[in-house]
């Protein structure tokens, strides 16, 4: 009864007979003839055996992933002559098959948090997901729901963390999967104070659930206030990352080596340089070659920790950086996205708008700075190995002081050659939102373009309420 | 009966915005700070004048404020930036240099919202979160001398160890003499109420550190004079409660008022602008690695996480404080989005309900509609605590 209201009131494409997307069978033959998917245990999967799973596997097991709606952000994205978010959404959907098995293999989990690099933890042997990634893996173990039904079940999870930590909490972080069990974390150790402030505060908490005594805590500190510049800070930062690489030593019983860090380091940079060059291309195009979600699903690849397998997005990555090549050459319009559409840079913490529904209004967002400046900043491979790491990750831009920080946006906004800056940040989110009113000024100072503050809320109940806004600035921008 | 140097204290307060005037006006500088982990032993030993700025409970301030920073950080924080803002205050007007560390992080950003809108000269200490290990100390003390250095560089004058062991000395002596006071509003028929000692507290914050120590020496001397070395003790009936939690800053009565207009007797306090700061503080030596390591190792602010619930100094320090003062409910109060204490709000409820001490949080701002909600769980909180130790005691 209560679902017959609802497609009453709200209409047909939220309800609970939606309509499904299908992966074209005309695309096959193309797409079985792309690139497989390398693993970090040697292993491989097919673009054949990937396009299996998309069509037979995943429709039946997460049926709330191929809902149409529009209303619905992450949706699949109907770019379906794109391979690499194929591949991309083939290794979301088998997040927890593949993490349950790795585990088992000896690597453990550790719980890190979003714009951080994962060098150490994957040198170490272990995996580090962040807030997403460990949601998707809860999700991923939940098969046959509607989307409809996969939200109530996600909300329900949040208010267990609200309830053990505090209703103020931004992002519970994953802390509900993590003390329940369905995300068997071994440890939590993010970096401290970097983007978000709730990361300190929400690792302590963990040091009172019921998987506390299972649960190894551990803080990597990031100093603050021109890090960078200071030798003690960077020496400071180093000794926090071997204390890491000590501490996930005690969990898998090997020793990790400045070598096993540097071979990482070689290989994460591979990564970071990719995307750079990804987006290089990309901003190049007189047209976006991809839709905003491909973007940067694409761009946040290296970072190397959406997959909880660095071996797995590069491979995305290496193959991804001839599509766009190709498409730029080819002057190709991405599916969905208007003609001179206006381009969007989003600043501020990790809440985003409706990639379909500001395409659909005229807009697309063609770059970020969350996730963004940790991928853009690679680390020196000919010094010794903690301490050029410590060196570049104290030198993110997004974590420098105000005025640095800005011109690094301004660069990214230029290149990206943006009509205009959303900054968004998450209710509750006291670190980003204190600066939003700094930063934009500064960046109208130096620009010149218009500039938009917003507040979001990560459940999803003003999100009407957040894209009426955003598609009003894209009427005033255009 | 009024006491003497309470009146003395209260009139020095008043005097002071046109003294710190004078002192300018004949050379001296004022550093206002702001910061948990900052050790003001050094202002005051390079000659500086140390202010400890902020103030709470005014909406007028945290709507100017909220202008700048966002209307996402805590109402103390909105405050600071308002009194920067609408500059009228003496203690912002009268500030020639301002420094902030790096404890808690909204402070840290009001630090550079500060700078950035009001052209205010700001220095800012990094603290780290992993206050506790070997490694945090060598690089506090690192930051600590990057720190004094910039502020020798101010002053024009050298930190030398007579300067820096004198400076200490008078803070050692302040920190002794609050703890002795403190404990005379904790007995049975005190002369002295919890809440003028918590403005006595706070009277340090802009005083002269010299003289408000005489002051203090007074005041304790004033009181033994009256009740000898106090004992701290209840009566059967008593709601004896202790405030934890957010910062309570200067300006902000509105939870202390309500408490007491219910029947509540604060006998205690583990706040930040509060008693805390003047506990555990042993610095070995005049130099900077034994004020860093000092500071370190007190009891650490709610915004430091610890990740050992056993070994926790915050909670050590917490319950020993109740039991001390012999409290028997705890009023948890925390500041919207104050994420460092209403993250643990409900563990600490947890830990005190093991302990036998009930805990009611209280979650607000400094505007006034929800006096009254916050008035009803204040009765039915010191109600309940009244016939529970009636209970007890006739058990």
């Amino acid at each position: 009864m209560n679902a017959i209201v609802s497609r009453r009131i709200l209409g047909s494409s939220i309800s609970d007979t939606p309509e499904y997307f299908r992966y074209p069978d005309e695309i096959r033959d193309r797409f079985v003839a792309t690139d497989d998917i390398e693993f970090r245990d040697g292993s491989r999967v097919t673009a054949t055996e990937i396009w299996d799973y998309l069509t037979t596997v995943g429709p039946v097991k997460f049926p709330n992933l191929y809902d149409l709606s529009s209303l619905y952000g992450n949706r699949l994205s109907q770019d379906v002559t794109l391979p690499t978010t194929l591949k991309h959404n083939y290794l979301l959907m088998t997040m927890h098959d593949r993490m349950t098995r790795a585990r088992a293999q000896g690597h453990p989990i550790v719980f890190v948090q979003g714009g951080q690099s994962v060098d150490p933890y994957y040198a170490a042997g272990a995996i580090a997901l962040r807030p997403a990634s460990t949601g998707i893996w809860a999700r991923r173990q939940r098969e046959g729901l509607s989307r409809n039904q996969e939200e109530l079940e996600g909300r329900a999870d949040k208010q267990k963390a609200y309830n053990a930590i505090s209703f103020e909490v931004c992002n519970s972080a994953g802390y509900e999967h993590i003390q329940e069990g369905t995300v068997p974390a071994d440890m939590v150790a993010p970096f401290t104070a970097l983007r978000c402030s709730d990361v300190s505060y929400g690792t302590e908490a963990h040091r009172h659930g019921p998987r506390a005594k299972e649960v190894k805590l551990l803080l990597v500190d990031y100093p603050l206030d021109h890090q960078k510049d200071k030798d003690w800070s960077i020496r400071y930062f180093a000794d926090n990352l071997r204390r890491l690489t000590r501490n996930i030593d005690e969990l898998t019983g090997r020793t990790t080596t400045e070598d096993d860090l540097a071979r990482e380091i070689k290989l994460h940079n591979e990564g970071r340089r990719l995307s750079i060059e990804l987006a290089d291309l990309w901003w190049s195009a007189d047209q976006p070659p991809t839709n905003g979600k491909d973007r940067r699903d694409l761009f946040q690849l290296g970072g190397m920790e959406l997959h909880g397998d660095p071996v797995a997005s590069l491979s995305i990555l290496r193959e991804a950086r001839r599509v766009i090549e190709q498409r730029v050459k080819d002057r190709h319009l991405a599916k969905g996205v208007q003609k001179d559409a206006a381009r969007l840079f989003v600043c501020g913490s990790c809440v985003f708008p409706n990639d379909y529904r500001t395409e659909e209004a005229g807009g697309i967002i063609v770059g970020n700075d969350n996730h963004w400046s940790d991928i853009t900043t690679l680390v020196d491979e000919s010094g010794e190995p903690y301490h050029e790491l410590a060196r570049a990750v104290l030198s993110y831009p997004y974590e420098q002081p105000l005025k640095d920080r800005a011109r690094w946006t301004v660069e990214q906004i230029k290149k990206s050659r943006t009509d205009g800056v959303l900054f968004l940040y998450k209710w509750g989110c006291n670190t980003q939102s204190a600066i939003a009113r700094l930063l934009v000024d500064e960046i109208k100072a130096q620009t010149g373009i218009h500039t938009i503050i917003i507040e979001d809320d990560m459940t999803r109940t003003q999100t009407e309420q957040l894209q009426n806004r955003v598609n009003a600035f894209i009427e005033m921008v255009s | 009966m009024a006491l003497k140097t309470l009146d003395i204290i209260a009139r020095k307060l008043v005097e002071r915005p046109a003294v710190l005037a004078s002192e300018r006006a004949a050379g001296a500088k004022v550093v206002g700070f702001q910061g948990y982990t900052l050790p003001e032993e050094v202002i005051l030993a390079l000659g500086l004048i140390p202010v400890r700025i902020g103030l709470g409970g005014s909406d007028r301030l945290v709507e100017l404020g909220g202008r700048y920073i966002s209307t996402k950080n805590c109402v103390y924080v909105r405050e600071t930036v308002g009194l920067f803002a609408d500059n009228t205050d003496p203690y912002i007007v009268n500030g020639d240099l301002f420094a902030f560390d790096a404890t808690c992080l909204q402070a840290y950003r009001t630090a550079e919202v500060i700078q950035y809108y009001f052209n205010n000269g700001v220095i800012i200490l990094g603290v780290p979160r992993n206050f506790y290990l070997p490694e945090a100390h060598t690089y506090f003390t690192a930051e600590l001398s990057n720190f004094v250095g910039k502020l020798e560089a101010f002053s024009g004058v050298t930190l030398t160890p007579e300067r820096l062991a004198d400076a200490i000395k008078v803070y050692d002596d302040i920190r002794t003499e609050i703890l002795a006071i403190y404990d005379y509003q904790a007995v049975l028929n005190p002369v002295i109420s919890w809440e003028q000692v918590y403005d006595v507290i706070q009277a340090g914050f802009v005083l002269d550190r010299r003289e408000y120590l005489d002051l203090l020496r007074a005041l304790h001397a004033e009181l033994r004079a009256l009740q000898g070395e106090p004992v701290v003790g209840r009566h059967a009936d008593e709601a004896r409660l202790f405030i934890s939690g957010s910062v309570i800053p200067p300006g902000d009565k509105k939870l202390i008022t309500i408490i007491q207009e219910q029947g509540g007797r604060i006998v205690g306090d583990d706040l930040w602008t509060g008693l805390i700061p003047h506990l555990g503080v042993v610095i070995a030596e005049p130099t900077l690695e034994a004020l860093a390591y000092a500071y370190l190792h007190r009891t650490p602010h709610g915004a430091l996480p610890y990740l050992d619930l056993e070994t926790d100094g915050r909670i050590k320090r917490l319950k020993s404080l109740i039991q001390h003062y012999q409290a028997n409910g705890v009023v948890y109060h925390t500041l919207r989005y104050c994420d460092p204490y209403t993250f643990k709000a409900k563990e600490t409820k947890d830990i005190l309900e093991k302990f036998g001490v009930p805990l009611l949080e209280l979650h607000t701002e400094y505007a006034g509609s929800d006096i009254e909600a916050i008035r009803t769980r204040i009765e039915a909180f010191i109600e309940m605590i009244k016939v529970k130790a009636e209970l007890g005691e006739a058990a």
